[in-house]
């Protein structure tokens, strides 16, 4: 790792640069054309936030915010516990207990930063991780293994048999810092009455160990309130899924962004209630308005994004969707299955509902929820087994009236690469160009924005999409 | 010993001929998690599935997509060119990422080439713990097992009949709890590679021929008087899954080293612990088989490993590791990095070395790594003595 | 005294060096040919000839590198490892952490006084960390190595370069020259990606003390800059020889400790 990043904390770096972000748009439109000119390295990200109007700027103080909570937790006596995206932090805020995930740390890295997270990601290979490991957790990673972040007490994931390569930085994380650690195991199916049952005694034990770590106990009352208002979420959520089915969708490409990052760092916070609530209007108000979520104002082309975005400098990826007149209708990563949501009548098994009714009922309602998270819900099982991949792919495709389907992931997720061809040839049966992606959504050293956008032009082209 | 050497180098090995001939089944399984004592209880020749004898890996690298690892790679090429036609049987486990997908990769190669895909094709849901809920999931998922192949295969598995088999099994535990005794003697008389064939060799043996074959085995080694281990350095090979001989003939073909140890998914690991025969054989099994955490596929034992490893190192006066990996192995190539800080720390010379398994094994690349660290062993004065290696490594973890 | 020598066949360049009373005093580097053999005959021969000594002068020979095993006239094979770290030792006495970069694969490694390898990592499971990436590079913008390397220097916005897969690298560049981005950066762009494979290696063996490089890349000036700012130390150079020669060095050393009865010292 260069010395020079050495001298900086990695959370603070972001943090104060999120949060000044945020303020840019508070001036005249003047002050803020002005301020753009300044910050030529950071220009592209906070335009593309700020474009995307009140909701983009809420983000950023969110953002702002969380690192702000994160930078004072130890002096407000409170713990921080590494986690992943595909674990709720609902029941990590119930017990006060601040969540850092990874996956998305890393993604505003590779957002915001010209070189990206390199360094850091290169740092886990110097300690001793493969390279060929995946680079979303790798980035933030290497910012916690060379102690430039800020410090974990223990480490909770749930993605061993999922996504082995995720679960396995956190387990090298808790190897090489010597943390206590956990890991939630899912089986490969979902929603007999064994997972079921499983999922609740596995979430119990977590619990447990949380407690133990924390020395807290769980307070059922508080995890009622928090549980509340993710049910408030989950409505709103609700609304802005039907609004992307709609044709055009008033749903810009970079609400899934806001949408997911938020519900994975902040489920279960007044301030993202609030946001949702914001971006519910703006559509609202371009529905009323006759206008689509595309800025150009014409809905060439659909889009279903069977796995993940692309989290390349500046925005890139949103903003090449708003040129080439792309909706977003959605990843892997924007569907929350909450029961009642279009999507799931077919895959009833693959919903949660929530039930505040009591302690069990509470527990069973996490324990359902942080199941059926991206990954651990439909890529835990083979891919054509019910309520897997395929199944859930052709469902959001069908309902989201997608043209064509876009694999996006990165080198190291072993789950899917393992499967990717044969999935994308059965896609293609069902009726829908299937392009695989060969880039790095995190890591532009293993295949240019330049060329990983030659392809996709390619690609529309030659399938007469665009 | 060319019994051994047969079954642990040929794919269709004269002993699952014979046994195929005899018209009885044979199922083959991916994973060191799976009891074969269940299938020998149904008069089944449970084999592990390997990727040896591949010359390419077009099928694999067809169903695959190009950043997983070449060992399941190997396992669908073999099976895209009908090398395990002679399946009767498959049970898919999820060791990993890349061996569950060979579930799905597996059945649709079955759709563009004819008759590849067993007729019993079974996925074994192993969880990644151990502790009481999970266990409690293995013994169901066991139970299922066993009654998904009564079912098919038409035969019963009796709990008398699975005591029978761990007391068979038992019998060539003890054998190689023996061999590993030897091995870890001041003097070795058997060279690694001749011992990992023998391990291997019981993967796709039937059992009874196998013990007898091994008793044979262990008691002319106990009749040995010329060393193979003066002089060599006392080598321990760990890492990603590998039943690969001529892996261990390179490292023993430089002259200088002898393999004493190892710590692999076809190794002996904890093959030397015998199973209770009485009570609930289910339980016992599943007690056996998952209870013990040496694959880091269980996730957060890492302190547990590095104890059993050093434990192995001071039992069998191991002078150097040598942790390989499969590229793309993410969960041995990242504990390596782990192991290696921790193992150097105490003094104890460690290779890591990343490579590929299959018909790319380049052998010129392993040769210089491996030359450069004996030189490297050798190069600073003595080699540590054996005492002082104990020393080291037992201090707590 | 005795005239000892030492031949180091790699995958781009063969060497020989021959050695009296610890001096140089015949070398030869020269382009491999396709046999290893025929390699080491013509990087003796021209050592020898620079020498003006027959072959049956030298008392005793090691061989190192690739083709160490075909060579014909050597008495031992040693790996370059081993060689590199002696030969490290000789062209900079206060060398302490080694890189090497060769064509087919790049090393590095920590030594002792008597440079003998105490650790080494090494990666080549991909060219693009390698002798072999900056060639092919430097044949698609249609430069020299050489001139490759001086490249750095006059950038001013070095691309960055898809660096994992070679071919993919080249793809990229092919496009950033149709684009008119000056060739300074895209060269830039190329030493950067190679030295930021080779700073994780660097970094994993926790260099100490002075810090050398041997090997055809430790000529190229672009790389060898940005590895010191990736690092954050000074990387020194050889005075005494080419450090091309450094494994050759190394492996003519080691026959001088053979012939002398010198143990490896501890």
């Amino acid at each position: 790792m260069r010395p020079e990043i050495k001298e900086y904390n990695y959370d603070w770096l972001m943090g104060k640069t999120l949060s000044t972000a945020a303020r840019i748009p508070a001036g005249t439109k003047k002050e803020t054309e002005l301020t753009y000119r300044y910050i030529p390295y950071f220009k592209g990200a906070a335009e593309s936030f700020i474009n995307a109007g009140q909701p983009g700027i809420r983000f950023l103080e969110l953002l702002g915010k969380y690192y702000e909570n994160l930078l004072t937790a130890r002096d407000d006596g409170k713990i921080i516990a590494g986690t992943t995206f595909c674990s709720t932090p609902t029941i990590l805020y119930a017990m006060d207990i601040l969540p850092v995930t990874f996956e998305i740390l890393t993604a505003i890295g590779c957002l915001v930063w010209k070189r990206g997270m390199f360094d850091y990601m290169d740092y886990c290979c110097e300690v001793g991780m493969p390279e060929t490991s995946c680079s979303s957790q790798r980035g933030y990673l290497g910012a916690l293994l060379a102690g430039l972040s800020e410090d974990v007490e223990f480490i909770l994931c749930d993605t061993p048999g999922v996504c082995d390569t995720n679960a396995n930085a956190f387990a090298f994380a808790a190897g090489y810092l010597d943390k206590p650690f956990y890991q939630l195991n899912y089986p490969s199916v979902i929603g007999d009455d064994r997972s079921q049952k499983y999922h609740v005694d596995d979430y119990r034990e977590m619990v447990r160990f949380i407690e133990k770590q924390s020395g807290r106990k769980l307070d059922y009352g508080r995890l009622a309130e928090v549980l509340k208002e993710v049910d408030a979420q989950d409505a709103i959520t609700a609304d802005i899924e039907d609004m992307l089915m709609m044709v055009p969708t008033p749903i810009p490409p970079v609400f899934n962004l806001i949408l997911y990052a938020s519900r994975f760092c902040f489920a279960g916070h007044p301030e993202y209630t609030e946001l949702l609530h914001v971006m519910r209007d703006s559509a609202r108000q371009r529905i009323r308005d006759g206008i689509p979520g595309l800025s150009a104002g014409e809905e060439k082309l659909r889009i279903f994004l069977c796995y993940i975005d692309h989290y390349t400098v500046d925005m890139n990826f949103y903003d090449y969707l708003e040129e080439r007149g792309i909706a977003h209708t959605g990843s892997i990563l924007t569907r929350n299955f909450r029961d009642g949501n279009k999507y799931v009548e077919d895959m009833p098994s693959n919903a949660y509902a929530i039930d505040i009714s009591s302690p069990e009922a509470m527990l069973d309602t996490v324990a359902q929820m942080n199941a059926r998270l991206p990954m651990v819900r439909s890529i835990r099982g083979p891919y054509d087994r019910p309520g897997m991949w395929l199944e859930e792919s052709l469902a959001c495709a069908r309902l989201y009236q997608a043209d064509c389907i876009i694999y996006n992931g990165t080198p190291g997720c072993r789950n899917t690469w393992g499967m990717v061809k044969p999935f994308a040839r059965d896609m293609e049966k069902h009726g829908f160009p299937t392009h695989i992606m060969y880039d790095d959504a995190f890591d532009d050293r293993v295949e240019s924005w330049e060329t990983t956008k030659e392809r996709l032009d390619e690609f529309f082209h030659i399938r007469g999409l665009l | 010993m060319q019994v051994f050497h047969d079954a642990a180098t040929r794919v269709q090995c004269p002993s699952i001929m014979d046994w195929k001939a005899a018209g009885k089944p044979v199922v083959g399984y991916t994973c060191s998690y799976t009891p074969a004592e269940v299938f020998h209880a149904a008069d089944i020749l449970p084999v592990r599935l390997r990727g040896i004898e591949t010359e390419g890996t077009e099928i694999g690298d067809t169903y695959f997509g190009p950043f997983i690892c070449t060992f399941p790679k190997c396992i669908l090429q073999l099976a895209g060119k009908g090398r395990f036609n002679f399946l009767d049987g498959a049970i898919i486990t999820p060791g990993c990422d890349g061996m569950r997908r060979l579930d799905e990769c597996w059945r649709k190669a079955g759709e563009d080439y004819e008759g590849i895909v067993p007729d019993y094709f079974y996925y074994f849901d192993v969880p990644h713990k151990a502790e009481a809920h999970g266990m409690d999931w293995f013994i169901d998922e066991l139970k299922l097992l066993i009654k998904s192949i009564e079912d098919h295969f038409g035969v019963e598995i009796t709990a008398d009949k699975l005591r029978s088999a761990i007391t068979e099994f038992n019998k060539g535990r003890r054998l190689l709890k023996e061999l590993e005794d030897l091995r870890a003697a001041g003097i070795v008389v058997v060279s690694g590679a001749d011992a990992f064939a023998a391990t291997v060799a019981g993967t796709v043996m039937p059992r009874e021929e196998y013990t007898a074959e091994l008793r044979k085995f262990v008691s002319g080694i106990k009749r040995r008087k010329t060393s193979l281990s003066e002089g060599k350095a006392r080598l321990m090979v760990v890492g990603s899954v590998s039943d690969e001989i001529d892996l261990f003939e390179l490292i023993e073909n430089t002259g200088k080293a002898i393999v004493v140890a190892e710590n692999l998914c076809f190794g002996i690991r904890y093959e030397g612990n015998e199973i209770p025969e009485d009570g609930d054989p289910v339980a016992a099994l599943a007690s056996h088989y998952m209870g013990t955490s040496v694959c880091p596929r269980m996730f957060g034992k890492y302190k547990e490993r590095l104890g059993l490893l050093k434990e192995r190192i001071a039992r069998s006066k191991v002078d150097g590791v040598i942790m390989q990996n499969i590229r793309f192995c993410d969960l041995h190539g990242a504990e390596n990095g782990l192991f290696e800080r921790d193992l150097e720390a105490v003094g104890i010379p460690c290779l890591r070395v990343e490579r590929e398994y299959g018909p790319h094994i380049d052998a010129g690349r392993m040769k210089l790594r491996l030359n450069a660290f004996l030189e490297r062993m050798t190069a600073v004065g003595d080699r540590p003595r054996h005492r002082d290696v104990a020393e080291a490594v037992s201090e707590p973890v | 005294m005795s005239i000892v020598a030492g031949c180091d066949v790699g995958s781009l360049t063969s060497k020989a060096v021959i050695l009296k009373n610890g001096r140089i005093i015949g070398s030869a580097i020269l382009k491999s040919k396709p046999r290893p053999r025929d390699s080491a005959d013509a990087a003796m021969a021209g050592a020898l000839e620079n020498a003006g000594l027959l072959q049956k002068e030298i008392v005793y020979c090691i061989g190192t590198g690739y083709g160490r095993e075909k060579i014909g006239f050597i008495d031992e094979a040693v790996s370059e490892i081993s060689c590199h770290g002696k030969g490290a030792r000789w062209l900079l006495p206060t060398a302490r952490t080694v890189i090497d970069i060769g064509g087919q694969d790049c090393k590095a490694m920590k030594i002792d006084p008597d440079g003998n390898i105490e650790r080494f990592t090494t990666n080549d499971k991909c060219a693009s960390g390698t002798g072999r990436f900056l060639e092919v590079m430097a044949r698609v913008l249609g430069v020299s190595m050489d001139e490759l390397g001086k490249l750095t220097a006059k950038a001013t916005a070095p691309i960055t370069l898809a660096s994992t897969c070679t071919v993919w690298a080249q793809a990229d560049i092919i496009k950033y020259l149709n684009s008119g981005v000056p060739i300074e950066d895209i060269g830039a762009g190329i030493n950067a990606a190679m030295a930021a494979r080779v700073a994780i290696l660097v970094n994993s063996v926790k260099p100490e003390g002075d810090i050398f490089m041997t090997g055809g890349v430790a000529k190229n000036i672009g790389v060898v800059s940005t590895l010191e700012k990736l690092i954050g130390r000074r990387i020194k150079k050889a005075r005494r020889a080419d450090p091309q020669i450094a494994g050759a060095i190394g492996a003519a050393l080691l026959s001088w400790e053979k012939v002398n009865g010198h143990k490896k010292a501890s």
